[in-house]
């Protein structure tokens, strides 16, 4: 193959384009659309950031600043944790606006993440989303069918296609000039989001997952260049081309995703949590209530602990007797919780997992589901942020706890309601509640985001793979049909 | 003009690509009634098994119990909203925004807000029930079926001479494209008109519908003519269609909710969380009679049983629960208010994009818009003041609790819409 011929079929078509007004005007429009897309996610994404650190900041504040108390009373005071949106969220918002942000952690329970930014947001109807994910994934291949559903079926229609092959432009020069074309106006719409992906690493994104996520919209633009050549090879008249490329691109782009929803949802896997509280409810009794020394459900545990110090009654205990209750009674409970969420988790996911599948029915879910997860704007990363939250409030509900058992005397500690010296001793020292974890951050994650999103990656090199042969074999045939 | 019509519908009967895009659409309208269907009638079997466990935990948790503070405190009910007959038509909020909840009498601000914690990679992908249909990829059907109407002709060479041979001259292609729509709303209808009939729907939500179909189906028409008599050619034609498609379906109503959400802030759901807890944990270290002395200021009818001698009473506890609740409710009022100016501010958008116009008024006639989930959260509010009043003269009165007395509890019912 001659490049210096396909270069310059490609330059002339280029060429073309700029006559064309319909090719300038769809040209303007994408970059105006992908652009206006950039900026107002980066300017959604920086003042939810910061209202959310706010936030964040403020209630680590609120819980560090109490005056001294009874430690179990931080317990039931609980602390909020606020889900930051992650640095590669100005591309691909993801599930950001269907989750909660934030989480209220206490003793004995597990709330859910509530306040999803669409609760309150105006509603626009599905398709009303302007991220650059949604700008490349649905408005580029748009763009590129306009510029290339011609390509080919142009020349046959004015009969330029014979006379190149006559001389000696061989048809896979011609597939190759009009691919190069094509993929240079791909490649020129990528440089927003290079832009976008260049403010994420200076956010603390790494630079590797940048460009791992470039590479999968890439692959992405290049499997439409495919498609739109081979269907432009195929076809005898434009218009049949461009019918059929429209036709693919509604029932990849706009079709194919509520299709898998409503499928994975019918399937009804995932029931959703209150029907998980009251099977929690269900289990947790009988487990022993920690507020209640006298619950029968800890007199092995009270045994053990006379055992384990050798004393013959609590009162001689070296620990507060009710702090040890209650720590246990935190722990078998978070068992319990745990055993259900981690269901309730596995179920949601099981639901996402059939959703996964359909990315081999189309290219724009499977980029889709590639960006997010790389993105770390997927349902794993929502889930870790559950977890995380699940961390800090044990941690500071046990740490309480501890605190309740070794500094409380149990005398004071059951004293508290009649005397008013014992009361203002079980009152601990606020500079204890300096205690709460912070949540981790989404770029300590790179690895798992990375390996959540291979999948769909190899299903995006797929579509790129079958792309491509399924364009160089049309090209090939479509040569002899116009000879 | 019988005989064009005769001839037409053959015409267009033996032309692939027609039968095509009618079998996709009488596919497609029909996937989407069975999807919507399943969806709510998963949610109806979900609230007949909730109510059941409910009430069977009831039964364990109020056993030998009778302080009614302790009973109160630990005894959950179901409130939902439950579908209306045409949901199933279109899902809209329902999973967005929670329509089920376990509420207790503690403070309503810390559960209210509570939601079902739904898989938000499912929510995110949208629902493919009837409203989207209508409102997004019927357009495209019918673009798709109208776009070549006198463009092919006018490749073959024929324009002229079918012109020429009808007594109707041009005209002869409005009438083809009539058929060509009326075939296709055929295979909209259809599957609607059967699951109208199966479930029951009234007259009056049949006709509506009836009537957005019809709307939907003949604006687009329209505007397929206009298109296509103004630029002959039919590459141009397609695309410009499907510029317009994407305009009125995708720009407008995301321009219209930026400009709408950034006029109309709404308070955000951290203060309501934040300012709750600090009212509610906050009464544990005041006087005591500061809470009551507020509380009595609403219930003076309580004034005589108000005041607190022990370190911990029931009637206290519940006092600063609903005084907390008292603190942070404006703020949940000022967001339901944003909430609803901000729909109603979209119906201004609504007026430049059809398919924002066909959502609104499906998902308002079959009660899944932001206006039924508010109606609802007031609905739940509502119970569970009921609850309170009717546990505190039991409270204040220090009153145990028989079975007699149990069995008067307030149930929860559902607010006809």
């Amino acid at each position: 193959m001659n490049f210096r011929i396909a270069y310059i079929i490609a330059r002339d078509e280029w060429r073309y384009w700029l006559r064309s007004r319909l090719s300038v005007a769809a040209l303007v429009a994408a970059s105006i659309l992908i652009v206006a897309a950039l900026i107002s996610t980066i300017t959604q994404v920086q003042t939810e950031r910061t209202t959310r650190e706010n936030f964040q900041a403020e209630a680590i504040n609120t819980f560090e600043s109490q005056p001294a108390r009874h430690p179990h009373r931080m317990i039931h005071y609980g602390h909020y944790v606020f889900r930051t949106p992650a640095p590669l969220s100005v591309i691909d918002l993801g599930v950001d606006a269907a989750a909660g942000t934030v989480m209220f952690l206490e003793g004995h329970r597990q709330n859910s993440a509530v306040f999803t930014p669409n609760y309150s947001s105006a509603n626009a109807g599905q398709l009303a989303e302007l991220s650059p994910a949604f700008a490349y994934q649905v408005l580029t291949p748009l763009l590129l069918i306009i510029l290339g559903f011609a390509s080919i079926s142009r020349e046959r229609e004015s009969a330029t296609e014979t006379l190149l092959y006559s001389i000696s432009v061989a048809p896979l020069e011609l597939w190759m000039g009009k691919i190069i074309a094509l993929s240079g106006a791909a490649l020129m719409s990528l440089l927003p989001l290079s832009l976008g992906l260049g403010l994420a690493i200076s956010a603390g994104e790494h630079a590797g997952v940048a460009a791992y996520m470039l590479s999968g919209y890439a692959l992405y633009l290049l499997t439409w260049v495919f498609i739109i050549t081979a269907v432009s090879s195929s076809c005898q008249a434009s218009s049949t081309a461009l019918t059929l490329l429209l036709a693919g691109w509604i029932f990849f782009c706009i079709v194919i995703s509520p299709v898998a929803s409503g499928i994975a949802s019918t399937g009804g896997a995932y029931e959703g949590k209150v029907v998980s509280d009251i099977a929690v409810q269900q289990a947790l009794r009988g487990s022993g209530d920690g507020h209640n020394e006298a619950d029968p459900a800890f007199d092995q545990f009270k045994m053990q602990l006379l055992q384990q110090y050798n004393v013959e009654s609590i009162e001689s205990l070296p620990i507060n007797i009710r702090g040890m209750i209650s720590k246990n009674a935190e722990e078998k409970q978070t068992q319990i919780l745990n055993r259900f969420s981690d269901r309730r988790m596995e179920a949601a996911r099981t639901q996402s997992r059939i959703v996964y599948w359909f990315g081999l029915l189309s290219p724009a879910l499977a980029l889709k589901n590639f960006s997010m997860n790389v993105a770390g704007t997927s349902l794993s990363e929502y889930q870790r942020f559950q977890h995380q939250a699940e961390n800090v409030r044990f941690d500071f509900v046990q740490r309480l706890n501890n605190l309740h058992a070794e500094q409380l005397s149990y005398s004071d500690d059951i004293n508290r309601s009649k005397d008013h010296q014992s009361e203002q001793r079980t009152r601990i020292s606020p500079v204890h509640w300096k205690m709460l974890q912070p949540v981790a951050h989404h770029e300590d994650n790179e690895q798992e985001r990375v390996s959540e999103s291979l999948p769909h990656f190899i299903m995006l090199f797929f579509w790129c793979v079958f792309g491509a042969i399924w364009s160089v074999t049309r090209a090939t045939r479509g040569a002899a049909n116009a000879a | 003009m019988l005989h064009e019509l005769r001839r037409e519908l053959n015409h267009a009967l033996k032309e692939p690509a027609l039968r095509w895009l009618v079998l996709i659409a009488f596919s497609l309208s029909t996937i989407a009634l069975l999807i919507g269907a399943l969806t709510i009638s998963h949610q109806k079997d979900m609230v007949l098994r909730l109510e059941a466990a409910v009430t069977a935990e009831r039964l364990l948790t109020i056993k030998d119990k009778t302080d009614p503070g302790d009973i109160a405190y630990n005894l959950f009910h179901l409130t939902f909203d439950p579908p209306t007959d045409l949901a199933f038509m279109a899902l809209g909020q329902r999973n967005e925004r929670p329509w089920l909840h376990r509420l207790r009498m503690l403070a309503l601000e810390g559960q209210i807000h509570e939601t079902n914690d739904s898989n938000p990679e499912i929510l995110i992908l949208g629902q493919l029930d009837f409203t989207f249909f209508l409102s997004v990829l019927v357009p495209l059907i019918i673009i798709s079926l109208l776009f070549d109407i006198e463009g092919r002709e006018r490749r073959e060479g024929r324009y002229e001479l079918i012109c020429a041979a009808s007594p109707l001259g041009s005209r002869v292609f409005h009438i083809r494209a009539a058929v060509k729509s009326l075939l296709l709303t055929a295979a909209i209808i259809l599957p609607f008109i059967a699951a109208a009939i199966s479930n029951n729907l009234t007259i009056l939500a049949f006709l509506s519908v009836l009537g957005l179909i019809f709307f939907q189906i003949v604006l687009w028409v329209i505007f397929c003519r206009i298109v296509t008599c103004i630029i002959p050619e039919a590459v141009t034609a397609a695309l410009s269609l499907v510029t317009l498609w994407l305009l009125l379906t995708v720009l407008t109503p995301i321009i219209g909710k930026t400009a709408v959400e950034n006029s109309l802030p709404v308070p955000n759901g951290g203060t309501i969380l934040l300012t709750q807890r600090e009212t509610v944990n906050a009464a544990w270290d005041l006087p005591k009679e500061t809470t009551m002395d507020a509380f009595i200021h609403i219930y003076p009818e309580w004034k005589a049983q108000a005041t607190i001698n022990r370190p911990f009473e029931w009637k206290w506890y519940y006092a600063f629960q609903e005084m907390g609740d008292q603190a942070a409710q404006p703020k949940s009022w000022a967001l339901y208010q944003g909430m609803t100016d901000r729909h109603e501010a979209m119906a201004l958008v609504a007026l430049l994009s059809p398919a924002l116009f066909i959502e609104r008024a499906m998902t308002e006639l079959a009660g899944t818009d932001v206006l039924q989930h508010l109606r609802y959260v007031r609905c739940a509010r509502a119970f569970h003041a009921d609850l309170r009043h009717f546990y505190y003269p039991y409270l204040f009165n220090e009153k145990a609790m028989s079975e007699n007395d149990l069995a008067q509890l307030p149930e929860f019912e559902p607010c006809a819409i």
